[in-house]
């Protein structure tokens, strides 16, 4: 399967993010061996009804993977318990600056794939 | 199709044996053997001279754009000027030359990749293809490698990839096309 770009549906050409699954456990940002991801998020508590006492969950505040740095070894995809991170197959995103590639959780959750992604597939 | 003369010439070039011992800077001559002409075959009025310096493991993926058929090498003259994009009547950005900068840049290399650019006749533009040359890529924190080539020279153009597919690099060549007829 390829996309229309001609490329393989596997191609490893960028990470995408899914922000929601994200824990904040920072398993991705101490095992990259380029140290190109960074991450911030606070502690918020959360109370619900019959419950002992409100739980605390982490919330994103900021998620940067800087495709400057990065080696597309994948160590964050492989790694990360809930799956939010993926390869996606795009390639087109050269940058007329350094600080360009630097992409945010906006342009991270971007590259998804879903109904009505740019990037068409199919089976040729 | 066997390997591109470019790719084989820049590798026997660039990584002498023998030669170069300790620091020596290696002579640009020996890594820039001229720009030469493509072919953008997704887009066959973009036709570009590239200066390739192909310094590590990314020129693999300059050689694959070549040997793909995603560039065409044609036959012309460097000096003339002649080849490059011809956009909607205008003649911006005509004859540019690019220099395309892929691989590993060390500070003992650097100054040779500096002389290849100021070689360069104008207009130009520098291109950084794949991590190393974007900021050191996985080498930011040895010693001897330049944390991006653009504190060498100009960068009109950053590819993303370790490496970045052959399709990246025609990708970023359009980019640069736009910036240069478009700005």
């Amino acid at each position: 399967m390829t996309t229309d770009r001609g490329v393989s549906v596997q191609a490893h050409g960028v990470i995408a993010l899914t922000a929601s699954a994200c824990t904040s456990c920072m398993i991705c940002v101490r095992e990259c061996p380029s140290w190109c991801i960074e991450l911030e998020s606070h502690d918020e508590e959360v109370s619900e009804p019959g419950a002992r006492r409100p739980r605390t969950v982490s919330v994103l505040d900021a998620f940067t993977i800087d495709f400057g740095l990065c080696m597309y070894c994948g160590i964050c995809v492989d790694l990360c318990p809930f799956d939010a991170l993926a390869w996606q197959p795009d390639f087109d995103y050269a940058s007329g600056s350094a600080a360009g590639l630097v992409q945010g959780i906006s342009e991270l959750e971007s590259w998804q794939r879903g109904p009505g992604a740019s990037t068409a597939i199919s089976d040729s | 199709m066997g390997l591109p003369p470019l790719w084989v010439s820049n590798r026997k070039e660039v990584f002498p044996t023998s030669a170069a011992p300790g620091n020596t800077l290696v002579p640009v001559t020996a890594i820039s053997p001229g720009a030469r002409a493509y072919q953008v075959a997704a887009e066959p009025s973009l036709r570009v001279q590239i200066l390739d310096l192909g310094l590590a493991c990314c020129a693999l993926e300059v050689g694959s754009a070549i040997a793909t058929g995603l560039l065409v090498e044609i036959e012309g003259s460097v000096e003339s000027g002649e080849l490059a994009e011809v956009a909607e009547g205008t003649s911006q950005g005509v004859g540019t030359t690019i220099l395309l900068i892929s691989g590993t840049i060390t500070d003992a290399l650097a100054p040779a990749v500096l002389r290849a650019w100021e070689q360069l006749p104008e207009p130009k533009a520098a291109v950084s293809f794949g991590a190393c040359a974007n900021t050191g890529g996985p080498y930011w924190d040895a010693p001897t490698v330049t944390k991006g080539i653009d504190q060498v020279v100009p960068v009109r153009v950053y590819v993303p990839g370790c490496p970045p597919r052959p399709e990246a690099l025609i990708a970023g060549l359009l980019k640069v096309r736009d910036e240069i007829v478009v700005a």
